[in-house]
């Protein structure tokens, strides 16, 4: 999968699960400050990718994500 | 001893979500019974009426907040709001609020006691379907829990408000709100809190329906044609239908309310809940009867002084005659009148004992008792009470108002008059 493909996937799957809006979506987006997301949103955010993708996700990878560029590379990663 | 006065009323109800707008629909007999064809579906399920929630809609609150809700916590933090609107009080942590004249009471005088039949039936279905479909928990959602956990309603009314203090989360299906006040009533008597936010709300489902159905204790003979359900006390009544919604109180110290000027509506002058120990389902009349009596001398008022009753009644067979039993003994031949809301409303479990004391002080208010619905010949047993057929004009002092509950969970309460 191509790497812009994999990144509207992911928010795609963003905005329809915690009512984001696609334009709010940059790579440098922080998770916590920018999206207002936190540590249970993160849970579900692991839940709806790993569906998404068909794969299963580095959980302690994605502790350390804080922007949405980290979460593009740890699933572009997991799909190498 | 404290006095405790209600100072604010907030509900979502089949017939409208605010005190006045409810009792408009029912002083008009309006009747919120719709058919559920979708239900046809279940298995065994022969019951396809319900009543639900009037319109109502939480999406101005936060998704952070949202998150963890089912329908019935949503139900009841609106409620909640406007009951703390009404009281003029507010008792979270944000002090941003651009309303004037709010008072800020001391949280560790204040309380919260509400809570619902069980954890929300519709995540509950959804939690344990996708477990068992996944063979294990793959796939469920962080916010799975909190929906379904039995104190869900408390803890998010809570969360939402940023409310920080006593909470205690009662779980006592249909006499849960009406246990709820007088658990509070009792506390800011002994005076322990100076505020209690109490109430209870429910969610709509077909487990919820399903309950009543297994016992035979639902309405399936009019599943095309609901609005024809005969009402409680019919001779032909042929059982209940399920509601949902909210029913919020503020109950505060008549000395803190008086202190700040407060609206008092009415004071909640006694009560009581009694366990009958005899039997899951079936209603006992004595029982009934001494938990009415019970309340009475709680309240330290003779039944001469209750103007009227606001029954339980379901509109089942045993249920409505065991009730009506108790009241008879109690007044020992007095033709007391008698009617209960769920002919209109429908029966909101968890909800309805809050719900009907906010209709009971609109009743005082505006001079009218309700009529019970749709009641073309009353039952021949009944003839020891006055069973209302109309709305009928009078001034009523005091109120006697009973909610009982599987489990043999019997409450009564005295409402009196204080406009």
């Amino acid at each position: 999968m191509q790497r812009s493909e994999i990144v509207n996937q992911i928010n795609a799957t963003l905005a329809e699960n915690f009512e984001l809006k696609i334009d709010q979506l940059k790579p440098d987006s922080n998770l916590f400050t920018d999206l207002k997301l936190d540590s249970l949103d993160a849970i579900d955010m692991l839940v709806h990718l790993e569906e998404k993708m068909g794969k299963k996700l580095d959980v302690e990878k994605l502790k350390e994500a804080r922007t949405l560029n980290d979460i593009y590379n740890i699933v572009e990663d997991v799909l190498k | 001893m404290e006095n405790v006065v209600i100072t604010g009323r907030g509900l979502i109800s089949s017939l409208g979500n605010t005190p006045e707008l409810m009792f408009k629909n029912l002083q008009e007999g309006a009747c919120a019974f719709r058919s559920e064809p979708e239900w046809r579906k279940y298995n065994g399920l022969e019951t396809f009426v319900s009543a639900p929630a009037y319109p109502y809609d939480a999406h101005a609150l936060s998704r952070n907040v949202r998150r963890s809700m089912s329908a019935m916590s949503e139900m009841a933090y609106l409620a909640t709001l406007d009951a703390l609107n009404d009281a003029q009080l507010t008792i979270g942590r944000d002090e941003s609020s651009t309303q004037t004249n709010f008072h800020r009471p001391n949280h560790l005088r204040v309380g919260l006691v509400m809570g619902s039949t069980s954890g929300s039936p519709i995540y509950l279905e959804a939690y344990f379907k996708k477990m068992f479909e996944m063979g294990g928990p793959k796939g469920q959602m962080s916010t799975s829990f909190f929906k379904v956990m039995n104190h869900s309603v408390a803890t998010n009314v809570a969360l939402a408000l940023g409310y920080s203090g006593p909470l205690i989360s009662p779980s006592s299906a249909c006499s849960t709100s009406s246990q709820a006040a007088i658990l509070a009533m009792q506390l800011i008597r002994a005076g322990v809190w100076d505020v209690a936010v109490v109430g209870g709300a429910d969610e709509l489902h077909f487990t919820s329906v399903a309950v009543f159905d297994t016992v035979k204790a639902s309405s399936k003979n009019y599943n095309d044609c609901p609005q024809d359900i005969p009402g409680p006390f019919s001779l032909n009544r042929d059982g209940l239908v399920v509601s949902e919604g909210a029913g919020i109180l503020v109950l505060e110290s008549e000395k803190h309310a008086l202190a700040r000027k407060a609206k008092i509506y009415g004071q909640l002058l006694g009560g009581s809940y009694f366990c009958d120990g005899i039997h899951m389902s079936q209603p006992q009349a004595e029982q009934m009867a001494l938990t009415m009596s019970e309340a009475l001398k709680d309240a330290n008022i003779s039944p001469d002084a209750i103007g009227y009753v606001n029954a339980h009644a379901t509109a089942t067979s045993i249920g409505d005659e065991q009730e009506v039993q108790a009241i008879s003994s109690v007044f020992a031949g007095r033709k007391v009148p008698v009617s209960s809301l769920k002919g209109h409303l429908g029966h909101s479990l968890a909800a309805c004992g809050t719900i009907e004391i906010i209709a009971i002080l609109e009743m005082m208010k505006n001079k009218t008792l309700i009529g019970n619905r749709n009641v073309t010949e009353v039952s021949p047993d009944f003839s020891g009470v006055d069973i209302l057929t109309q709305n009928k004009s009078k001034d009523i002092p005091y109120v006697l108002s009973n909610n009982f509950a599987f489990g043999g969970m019997n409450t009564s309460l005295i409402i009196k008059n204080q406009i």
